[in-house]
């Protein structure tokens, strides 16, 4: 095989492949970073590690990065449910009717994608005020402003799956003597069960991952993971964060691959499905 | 509108109209449909013939009219309270479920025991040669499979009407011709009342008791394959079912009809009156060329344009002299035609094979 064929055929599959490489170096690399520096032995972040130590580790299980993990999961879980629980009637009603104000609802559900969730922070602290809900400001403020967060992803991904329902399967339910609870229940919901669940994860990942707004809404003894590390991070960049960061990184990591495995994540990810 | 009464009808229309907004999609319907009987809506695309089907099933209700099934009207009901069985364009089978619980889904919808519903299930899936792969899934099984599947689904709640909405479209040519002659044979042993919605005329000649053919909104003309093809009661279906040639003339005052300079002597509607402008319609297939002018009927001199053999026939395109274009369809019967490109001829038919219809703007023929 000359030169000039050898190039044509695999310059490129070789600039594909040093692309790839690149985009794991980018994404993996930081996390194996963070996660080798956990085991330092000193006081002090060093990498490559220095020595090897799992005091950080011992650390970072105790009570003060517990609760706030705890916390974080208690709040994503509740926001997951509450965030699909809304969205499916929602993505239900702007899926099938057109009717007016739809394209208000449309942008009201998708507008918190595109603002940054800091103002939506902001915005809602401000608001827990002007309403006399100081008290409140905390978990249940929390509980509010994820869903507001949230809740895109997870009308997405279900308008997503319901979009992929073939025109006639309502019609043809009805037709055999379904009512339209029982159509729901055995037609429709089996179908789009994966973008349910896939929204709820989604949901559930960007409330675990939330710092932007949770930052305003959070308060002593209520306080999401992310909050406490970013505090924690005033004072420096210590090897228990190292620890506690890999921890946060996990469980979402975890999360995604078990759903992935069962319903075939992936397909709301590459937008095979639509 | 032509109401076509039958006695003690299974399904009766009554006047039903269906609006969408500025939009009339059915503007008045009146057919009443034999217990039993096997009756087509037959027209183009956008004839309303969709939705007609529609709303008997009920999937949206009309804006006017009643709709009567076994004699309780059921405009209002919604569709899972009428008596229906619906096999879809595209079967519209689930996806999740096989192909028994496919066939079961309107069993279990109605609370049939489950030794009951199998048996039934079982045997609507025999009744459409299908017995053995129930298990299958929708997206296992081939298109004429899933059609079959589709059809033992509406069939297996003994519905008190059968629904078909163009189920032979998405088959092959071959698969389409062998389930038109199931479908019917499946249709007659059970005797259900059946309404088959269709653009193909092929399907429609074949297949039904009775026709409707629709245009706009409306039906046309209703009545048996034969009547249907032989006797047009418009120009639209004149051209809609078949092949058809149109000379345009007008009544004279003997009650005859002139084209172009000659007038003949063909039977006229009584409605029509001297002067009305009027088309006359002669198949292909029952005009005559000759070299004489014959005697009686309808002749037109003209001179053959082109010759097209198509093996069975020939297709002679006739310049006539009167200033329109006439075609005939010759058997090939082993005689030689006689014609040729530029041959002077006379294209003629019998009186009885001449239909005056009332002139009116060409249809709208996709």
């Amino acid at each position: 095989m000359n030169f000039t064929r050898w190039r044509a055929n695999h310059a490129p599959w070789a600039g594909l492949r040093l692309f790839v490489i690149l985009v794991y170096v980018f994404s993996l690399g930081p996390i194996l970073i963070t996660a080798a520096v956990s085991f330092n032995s000193g006081n002090r972040s060093f990498f490559p590690p220095r020595g090897f130590s799992i005091r950080w580790w011992e650390r970072a299980f105790a009570p003060e990065w517990l609760e706030p993990l705890w916390f974080s999961i208690k709040l994503g879980s509740l926001t997951a449910l509450a965030a699909t629980l809304l969205a499916l009637p929602m993505a239900f009603a702007l899926h099938r009717y057109r009717f007016r104000g739809r394209d208000a609802l449309l942008a009201l559900t998708l507008g918190p994608l595109m603002l940054p969730s800091l103002v939506t922070g902001v915005g809602l602290l401000q608001l827990f005020e002007l309403l006399g809900l100081r008290e409140y400001v905390g978990f249940t403020a929390l509980i509010v402003g994820h869903v507001v967060i949230c809740m895109p992803f997870a009308v997405r991904t279900v308008a997503i799956s319901l979009s992929t329902l073939p025109p006639n399967l309502e019609l043809a339910a009805a037709s055999l003597g379904a009512t339209r609870w029982a159509t729901l229940r055995h037609v429709v919901l089996p179908l789009i069960k994966t973008g349910v669940v896939a929204g709820a994860v989604f949901a559930f990942i960007h409330s675990f991952t939330d710092v932007n707004l949770s930052i305003f809404l959070a308060r002593p003894g209520e306080i999401p993971i992310t909050v406490k590390i970013l505090g924690f991070l005033e004072f420096g960049f210590a090897p228990t964060l190292a620890a506690v960061a890999v921890i946060t990184l996990l469980l979402p990591l975890v999360l995604v691959a078990i759903v992935e495995r069962v319903s075939g994540l992936g397909d709301f990810i590459y937008g095979d499905r639509k | 509108m032509i109401g076509g009464s039958v006695a003690d009808p299974a399904l009766r229309l009554s006047r039903i109209e269906k609006h969408y907004g500025s939009t009339v999609a059915v503007a008045g319907i009146d057919l009443d449909v034999a217990e039993g009987e096997f009756v087509t809506l037959l027209g183009p695309s956008g004839c309303g013939k969709t939705t007609t089907l529609g709303l008997i099933a009920g999937f949206f209700p009309p804006t006017a009219g009643e709709i009567y099934l076994k004699g309780k009207p059921v405009a209002d009901l919604p569709s899972f309270r009428r008596d229906i069985g619906v096999v879809f364009q595209d079967y519209a089978l689930f996806p999740h479920m096989t192909a028994a619980e496919n066939v079961a889904f309107g069993l279990r919808m109605r609370k049939v025991g489950s030794a009951q519903a199998a048996k039934r299930v079982q045997d609507a899936l025999d009744l459409v040669k299908l017995g053995g792969l129930g298990d299958r899934r929708p997206l296992q099984l081939s298109g004429g499979q899933r059609q079959r599947v589709a059809l033992a689904r509406a069939l297996v709640i003994n519905p008190a009407v059968l629904l078909l909405d163009e189920p032979l479209s998405n088959l092959d040519l071959k698969l389409r011709e062998e389930m038109r002659v199931e479908i019917v044979s499946i249709q007659r042993r059970l005797g259900i009342t059946t309404v088959f919605v269709t653009h193909d005329q092929g399907e429609a000649l074949v297949m039904s008791d009775r026709i409707a053919v629709m245009n706009q909104g409306r039906i046309e003309q209703l009545g048996d394959a034969a009547s249907i093809y032989e006797a047009p009661a418009t120009r639209f279906v004149a051209e809609f079912i078949g092949r058809m040639n149109l000379f345009t003339g007008t009544v004279t005052a003997e009650r005859g009809v002139r084209i172009g300079d000659s007038t003949f002597g063909i039977e006229v509607p009584p409605q029509m009156a001297p002067g009305a402008a009027v088309h006359v319609a002669i198949r292909p297939e029952r005009a005559r060329l000759s070299a004489a002018r014959p005697s009686e009927g309808v002749a037109l001199a003209g001179t053959v344009r082109q010759v097209f053999y198509l093996g069975a026939t020939r297709e002679v395109h006739v310049d006539l002299a009167h200033g329109e274009k006439g075609f005939v369809e010759l058997r090939n019967d082993g005689s030689d035609a006689g014609v040729q490109a530029g041959s002077a001829v006379w294209l003629s038919a019998a009186a009885s094979n001449c239909r005056v219809l009332p002139a009116a703007a060409p249809g709208g023929r996709p």
